[in-house]
């Protein structure tokens, strides 16, 4: 028992002392003679076949996708043409949709309520509330969302988007990231809370964590309508008709590149400040081109994406519906709670050149983007007592005529002003709940959680505060 | 409405007034919160790394050079040894200021910390090279046997920091690297890193902009009391000797000669090569990668295409195309094969 003892003491010595003599590099070196060895043997044994006109063709394309003359145009036109599809393809099922879920099964839930003896009150929680604001992320959210994520993946699928990846990756290095950030960024112009789960591709989690946390900067679909909207009644309003619809884009654009923009700025001062560093690992592989599998690929991802979107609009849209009607029905005093509400934002809406209204939509409408305007639209209605538009209060209504949008707009206060903060304020704010959520299931960790949804929000309060005040400086 | 120049400048004024609160480094909060970290115990710990680091290079250790390195007054430091007196961390023998062993344990317990830490941040984080010290330098205090044991067995049981220092294990013990200054080493001998000192950091800053990493083969090619000229892995370097006297070196005993060594990052466009190492500078997670890649010596790289933001590279690599960045592309070494095609 001793004897043994003391022989398993002394190899344990000895191996210590050997420890320090075969030297520091001693693993490294061990692992890569494993490798090395691994690789002689595959080399020997296995034979390829001979794939040399493949191999051309792809030489070929790449030279064309990453020429220096053809490089960056060809990209540009290409995610151009996926968001006109995009917008103007999603346009007609959109109606579709909103004409069936909205204006045609709205009222008839309303009726049979109404013939069940349903109370006034359970009936509008449900219906006008609950009802209205899940249908209407539905019809607004599903369409673009079923067009632009199949585009995406068939782009992805063909091979062409790490070749992008390749092609930003100095910008996004200098600005100390990683290159691949630009397909979660890409992803994130579809939506966020895709972007966020699509940085996995990241493998540093530094640069992860930079791509998660400005990912919000990407213009996800929820939003582009506001921006569509509100760039037509107010931007495309100040210039001769036939332009109209040109400068109207244009502002759109504007602002989307902004955010581009924002996410470079936004990922130099990160890595300068708080994500100090520098990437500590970089390749990107760039796979064989190969012909996409169009239907299974439109078939997976749009079955995907619709089960997405409705488990979101029933989480999360579903109790925002609930949370505005009741706000706009409730009182306290004779007067609503949206009201009061409404009057205590209104001071620092005013300051950061936007109003209550637009503050309280926002924050209902952390849920869902989508609910933005209808939510601005039905509490401009209940604060000026217009009573020619709208459903009745708490009733979420898009109108159709722009030319009646605008003057509702101007009786609840706005000005060109309002517009364009509008604009940034829907660019830069907190992302919302379902990228929240995500974030924080990617991360596992509430403080980066809460740097990524409140770091855009002071950034957004900052930013429209000074051009309001600038803006109220030299233009009155 | 408030008048607009009556916001901005109260906006700009609380702008201000959050920036001089908390600006990393220089904010109130960030200097209140480094106040309340340096308390005793770290100063303790400080004045025993000092002491024991004296005593190794056969230096004695002063009232006034403890004031030094662990930033503190003179006053501040003799409180601090009679704290350590009473402690029986050290004793006064013939006028000299002595670790007893509790206090050699001791400070083998926070160099093992500090150097642990190193390595931790070499290999397993993107910081920067220059800032490891100082970071490992907070992170070494407080630390029990217990944390130091997981963090050594997350890190495979390392014998080495990033700089060659040996790291002591558990019980205290470790090998001294045993390497000469480069300034008294024969010219033209093969000749190995095995320690880079990382104090004072002006100096260490020009080791490091140079390059150079424990493991390189160097040789020594002339030498004046100016300026030391070296070959480091292919690439010549002149430094003065002030500075390359903070570079430990042993004569290589497998003395195949260094020649001078091309990295994949010379390759231009279309032009083909023999991968034969990775850089000893390359460790951790990005070594690992580059094997994984199948970056092995002998196999066959091609730079195919440039990215056209001038960065990175495409590189056919075993019939795949991996793209590395400038950075990536100097820790690789290649051999040029004139006739192969």
């Amino acid at each position: 028992m001793s004897a043994q003892t003391e022989q398993r003491e002394n190899i344990i010595k000895l191996a210590d002392q050997l420890r320090w003599e075969v030297g520091q590099g001693f693993h490294e070196q061990l692992m890569e003679d494993l490798y090395t060895d691994a690789a002689r043997l595959a080399d020997r044994a296995v034979t390829r076949p001979d794939s040399k006109e493949r191999f051309d063709l792809d030489r070929t394309i790449d030279r064309l996708v990453t020429s220096r003359v053809w490089g960056f145009p060809m990209m540009i036109l290409l995610f151009a043409l996926v968001f006109w599809i995009t917008i103007t393809g999603a346009n007609v099922p959109s109606g579709f949709l909103s004409s069936i879920l909205i204006d045609q099964l709205h009222p008839i839930l309303k009726g049979a309520a109404a013939s069940i003896g349903m109370s006034a009150f359970l009936s509008g929680l449900l219906f006008d509330g609950m009802y209205l604001a899940t249908a209407w992320v539905i019809s607004v959210m599903l369409p673009p969302m079923a067009i632009f994520f199949p585009l995406f993946t068939l782009l992805e699928d063909f091979g062409y988007l790490p070749r992008v990846a390749f092609n930003l990756d100095n910008i996004f290095k200098k600005s100390g990231a990683h290159g691949k950030q630009a397909l979660s960024m890409m992803m994130g112009f579809g939506c966020n809370a895709a972007g966020v789960v699509a940085t996995r591709v990241i493998d540093s989690p530094r640069e992860r964590l930079i791509a998660i946390i400005t990912n919000n900067f990407a213009l996800c679909n929820g939003r582009w309508p506001t921006q569509i909207l509100i760039a037509t009644v107010f931007i495309g309003a100040l210039v001769p008709p036939a332009l109209a619809g040109l400068v109207s884009a244009l502002a759109v654009v504007g602002i989307a590149v902004l955010g581009v923009l924002l996410t470079f700025a936004a990922s130099w001062t990160l890595s300068h400040t708080i994500l100090r560093g520098e990437v500590s690992t970089f390749s990107l592989e760039l796979p064989p081109y190969r012909p996409p599998r169009v239907w299974q690929t439109i078939y997976t991802s749009m079955i995907d994406r619709t089960m997405y979107v409705l488990w979101r609009a029933v989480v999360f849209a579903l109790p925002a519906g609930a949370i505005i009607w009741l706000s706009a029905n409730v009182s306290i005093g004779g007067v609503s709670v949206a009201e009061h509400l409404i009057n205590f934002l209104n001071p620092v809406g005013i300051l950061i050149g936007l109003n209550g209204v637009i503050l309280l939509a926002y924050i209902v409408a952390i849920p869902a983007n989508e609910i933005v305007i209808p939510t601005v639209l039905m509490l401009t209605v209940l604060v000026t007592g217009t009573s020619s538009q709208g459903a009745g209060a708490g009733v979420m209504f898009e109108i159709d005529s722009n030319t009646t949008l605008l003057n509702l707009l101007h009786a609840g206060g706005w000005t060109l002003l309002t517009a364009i903060n509008l604009m940034l304020f829907s660019l830069i704010h907190n992302p919302c709940s379902t990228t929240i959520y995500t974030i924080y299931k990617e991360t596992g960790s509430l403080k980066w959680t809460a740097v990524a949804a409140l770091s855009p929000l002071a950034l957004g309060l900052i930013v429209t505060f000074v051009v309001a005040q600038v803006w109220r400086l030299f233009g009155g | 409405m408030p008048d607009p120049v009556v916001a901005l400048t109260a906006f700009i004024v609380v702008l201000v007034l959050l920036i001089a609160l908390f600006a990393p480094e220089r904010g109130l909060v960030w200097r209140w919160r480094e106040m309340g970290r340096l308390n005793e115990r770290v100063y303790i710990e400080d004045t025993l790394k000092h002491i024991y680091k004296c005593q190794m290079n056969g230096r004695s250790p002063t009232i006034e050079s403890i004031a030094g390195a662990v930033d503190i007054n003179a006053d501040q430091a003799a409180h601090l040894i009679a704290v350590m007196t009473e402690r029986e961390l050290v004793v006064m023998t013939d006028d000299h200021l002595k670790l007893t062993p509790g206090g050699v344990n001791a400070a083998l317990h926070v160099i093992r910390a500090h150097r642990l830490w190193e390595r931790f941040l070499a290999d397993e984080t993107g910081l920067e090279e220059s800032g490891w010290h100082r970071l490992a330098d907070r992170y070494e205090h407080g630390r029990s046997p217990e944390e130091l044991g997981e963090l050594e067995r997350q890190l495979g049981y390392p014998t080495h920091d990033p700089h060659g220092d040996p790291i002591p294990s558990s019980s205290g013990q470790f090998v001294p690297h045993g390497g000469q200054p480069l300034p008294s080493m024969p010219i033209n001998v093969p000749l190995r890193i095995v320690h880079l000192e990382d104090e004072p950091d002006v100096i260490y800053a020009q080791i490091v902009a140079e390059g150079l990493a424990p493991g390189q083969q160097i040789r020594i090619i002339s030498q004046t009391p100016q300026a030391i000229r070296f070959w480091a892995d292919g690439d010549e370097h002149v430094l003065a000797p002030v500075v390359a006297g903070n570079i430990s070196v042993v004569v290589e005993q497998a003395a195949e000669k260094p020649q001078p060594v091309a990295r994949l990052s010379d390759l231009k466009q279309g032009e083909s090569a023999v991968v034969s190492g990775i850089a000893p500078a390359c460790r951790g997670a990005e070594r690992r990668r580059f094997l994984d890649l199948g970056i092995l010596s002998g196999t066959r790289v091609n730079a195919e295409f440039l990215s056209p933001s001038g960065d990175p590279m495409a590189y056919r690599i075993r019939e795949t195309l991996i793209a590395l960045r400038r950075e990536q592309a100097d820790l690789i070494y290649i051999r040029r094969e004139e006739a192969a095609s």
